[in-house]
């Protein structure tokens, strides 16, 4: 599975909660891919996601998140994602 | 201090839209004449500009009062103001993708009226938006 969060440099609050949820998206996941990508680097690839607000994240190329998840909504979105999977 | 027309013909914008944006909260008079009339100061000048300036950048009204809460907080940092920027150029960029999309949907129904003299009963394009099979864009 890869997750990708979307941020923009200066993004106080991506910093914040980014090794929290990166932490609790690797318990949840085996070999769980976590990117990083600025959005202004992806723009275009952003832009095909749909990413329209910031910071975002996506799983295995679907938007997901739109604003900051809590912890525990990312837990459950994987652990979700997951079950569909197996 | 200046009235309202003054105000309007330093800025380039019409009396009905400083009433308007008084009414939106986006600025207000720095104080009223005797006769009670509106009166602005320099800062209404610059408010006028900032507006104007960020309308051409994109930025509705309702984002334009938040920049400017922003503008006039101490914690507020260029960081917050870029991050806003940022997610207008994301908007921007998807309303352009999707406006190519359009684009190309329209040159399909254009090379497909090759006959141009043909009745409207039997155009193609016509034909196709009501059979609505065109690719539709991506929003």
């Amino acid at each position: 599975m890869k997750v990708e969060m979307f941020y923009t440099p200066g993004c106080s609050e991506c910093i914040t909660a980014n090794a929290e949820l990166r932490t609790a998206a690797q318990e949840v996941v085996k070999n769980l891919e976590w990117r990083d990508l600025n959005v202004l680097d992806d723009l275009d690839y952003a832009v095909e996601l749909g990413v329209l607000t910031l910071p975002s994240i996506a799983v295995d190329g679907e938007l997901v998140f739109t604003s900051m998840p809590t912890v525990a909504q990312l837990r459950e979105a994987l652990m979700k994602r997951s079950r569909k999977s197996t | 201090m200046f009235t309202i027309g003054k105000l309007a013909s330093l800025t380039s914008v019409s009396n009905d839209t400083l009433r308007y944006y008084e009414h939106e909260g986006l600025v207000e008079p720095a104080g009223k004449s005797p006769a009670g009339y509106r009166l602005y100061d320099k800062d209404s000048a610059r408010r006028i500009r900032f507006i104007k300036h960020a309308q051409n950048c994109g930025f509705t009204l309702a984002e334009i009062r938040d920049l400017l809460v922003l503008r006039a907080r101490d914690k507020a940092c260029c960081g917050d103001v870029r991050a806003r920027a940022v997610e207008k150029k994301l908007q921007i960029e998807s309303k352009i993708r999707a406006m190519k999309a359009m684009s190309k949907a329209l040159d399909q129904l254009i090379a497909d009226c090759a006959n141009e003299t043909q009745p409207v009963n039997e155009c193609t394009i016509i034909a196709a938006l009501e059979r609505a099979t065109v690719a539709t864009p991506v929003q």
